[in-house]
């Protein structure tokens, strides 16, 4: 029984910490399960840990000086958790990191070719590259213009493209909603289902708009002060109350004569 | 003013300046990939030359086999220096990184005084010194193979860093973080960049050998080179090359103008206002990279 678990679950996170600096406890036990093939959304407010999470699992906390110092993280039944950012990548986790990060000093089509995994061949990887200009018309007008110069919409885009350049089986993206006006949001979160239907890549995506979120995800976790404080499906979770107003913006109309004075507290903290 | 001399001291300007660019090459090959100016090209350099010398006058290995030789040592030279000392500074501010290729310039200035000594060897290439004329010129001919070494590097680099090997290269100059997010082994890009940059110090150090001597102020031809590296903008190699041709020929020709009138001394001056003026007037050089800041 444990084992088909585990074979249906491309990613399981199973209660890991991690230490930043050796001072600096981030996330205290967080445990996470991707099933094979589905889009999973990470929610929560700023500084939550859901950032450090994503890091834990794509080995980038190593360059912010960043450990896990407890639990384990398995990938397609394989422990990772030692193992070097540049060989997950190779195994197949990418991550779309925050801000977008494009290389502004090269041309779309150049950050494509940087990502090209070692020894993808020059057509396998211009086929690549024409699959994701279908995927994002927009970026195969601008392939050779400076990509620092693209708009905001435009780099999320590129930034996406070139982790799909790496062959991912899981993609992770770390908030692709940043800064984007609600149009590009709904157009970027529907080639990202689109992306997960055609190709199978299972997504794990860390979202403050969880309503954009959880229009397009089968399971959200929500993250407080470094832990899972709920866990359930995007239905269940776009009618929870607590949700509702924390994070989805007030389900039920305010009767401004009597807001209470105090803020509500978060049942689910200390 | 007489023309035909006008022309020789610009001529031979640009020629020495094309030797400050096949130095300055190394400088921006590592800037390129990695976003830092290294303060030990000169030591590089210096010892790119030492080891030509101990290949060829120690071991009696003839020319055409030691400088291939040399740049395959130096080629894993660089490499380890990234492996032993650069990459625990990955990621860590620029400034620190600096002040360890400073150090490391020290270092191996004193390895080389301690291992052969401080008196100035030669390289005896066998290119003649017989004056070449072309027309009324008189045009050396060490520097005329030396401009031809460093156009060569030039094309060659170019061409590869339109490559996917030096695309990567780029990327990682952009970004340490997101290269890392999509796979590309930033430490070995690194390695690979230093191991360029020691095999051109190889070059350079042969030639530069040839002219002056080798001995440690080879080392301090890191002053001219990092002025020609900072006029043509750091991170670019066709920079490199006019900055080094305009650097050459503005020294040679206002060197000569001014000599007479303060008594000589001008030529180091002329190179030091060049690097203020250009770090104040134009700081990204004539060809370097801006800062894309979108409105």
């Amino acid at each position: 029984m444990q084992e088909k678990v585990e074979a249906q679950n491309i990613l399981s996170m199973n209660s890991v910490e991690v230490l930043y600096d050796n001072v600096m406890l981030a996330i205290k036990g967080v445990s996470v399960q991707v099933p094979t093939g589905e889009m999973i959304a990470l929610l929560g407010s700023n500084g939550a840990g859901k950032s450090t999470t994503l890091k834990a699992i794509s080995g980038l906390l190593k360059a912010e000086r960043g450990r896990i110092s407890r639990g384990e993280i398995t990938f397609q039944g394989t422990d990772i958790t030692e193992v070097l950012a540049q060989n997950r990548v190779g195994m197949g986790i990418c991550h779309v990191i925050e801000g977008r990060r494009v290389f502004e000093h090269l041309t779309p089509d150049e950050n494509l070719t940087a990502a090209a995994p070692r020894g993808m061949s020059r057509s396998a990887l211009n086929a690549e590259k024409e699959k994701i200009y279908d995927y994002f018309p927009r970026l195969a007008e601008r392939r050779n213009s400076q990509a620092g110069y693209l708009s905001g919409g435009e780099q999320q885009m590129l930034a996406i493209g070139r982790a799909l350049v790496t062959q991912p089986k899981l993609l992770m993206l770390d908030e692709p909603s940043l800064g984007l006006a609600p149009f590009l949001v709904e157009e970027i979160f529907g080639i990202l289902q689109k992306i997960n239907q055609e190709e199978g890549v299972s997504v794990l995506l860390v979202e403050q708009n969880a309503l954009a979120a959880l229009e397009i995800v089968s399971q959200g976790y929500l993250i407080e002060n470094g832990r899972v404080v709920m866990h359930g499906t995007a239905e269940a979770l776009k009618s929870n109350s607590d949700i509702q107003e924390f994070y989805l913006g007030g389900g039920e109309e305010t009767d401004f004569h009597n807001v209470k004075h105090y803020s509500r507290r978060k049942r689910w903290l200390s | 003013m007489d023309w035909v001399f006008l022309s020789e001291l610009a001529i031979n300007g640009a020629l020495t300046g094309l030797l400050y660019s096949l130095f300055a090459i190394g400088l921006v090959l590592i800037y390129k990939a990695s976003s830092v100016p290294n303060l030990s090209q000169g030591g590089l350099t210096m010892v790119g030359a030492y080891v030509v010398l101990a290949l060829s006058h120690d071991a009696g290995l003839p020319l055409w086999l030691a400088i291939p030789l040399a740049a395959v040592i130096m080629f894993g030279l660089g490499f380890g220096i990234e492996r032993v000392a650069l990459r625990r500074l990955a990621g860590r501010p620029v400034v620190m990184i600096l002040m360890l290729t400073l150090g490391l310039d020290i270092f191996l200035r004193g390895t080389t005084l301690a291992i052969w000594g401080g008196t100035s060897r030669s390289v005896d290439l066998g290119v003649s010194y017989e004056p070449l004329f072309l027309g009324d010129i008189f045009v050396s001919r060490i520097h005329l193979v030396g401009a031809g070494v460093a156009l060569a590097l030039f094309v060659a680099f170019m061409l590869f860093f339109r490559t996917r090997t030096g695309i990567k290269l780029r990327a990682i100059a952009d970004d340490y973080m997101a290269s890392w997010s999509v796979g590309i082994s930033v430490e070995r890009g690194v390695g690979l960049s230093w191991a360029l940059a020691s095999v051109v110090a190889v070059a350079a150090g042969v030639i530069w050998g040839e002219i002056q001597g080798v001995d440690q102020a080879l080392s301090l031809l890191l002053l001219k080179g990092l002025t020609v590296a900072v006029l043509g903008g750091l991170d670019s190699i066709l920079g490199a090359v006019i900055a080094g041709i305009i650097l050459g020929v503005v020294e040679n020709v206002g060197a000569d103008l001014l000599d007479p009138l303060v008594g000589g001394g001008s030529r180091e001056l002329i190179v030091a206002a060049v690097l203020i003026l250009t770090v104040m007037i134009r700081p990204h050089g004539l060809f370097g990279r801006h800062d894309i800041e979108r409105v």
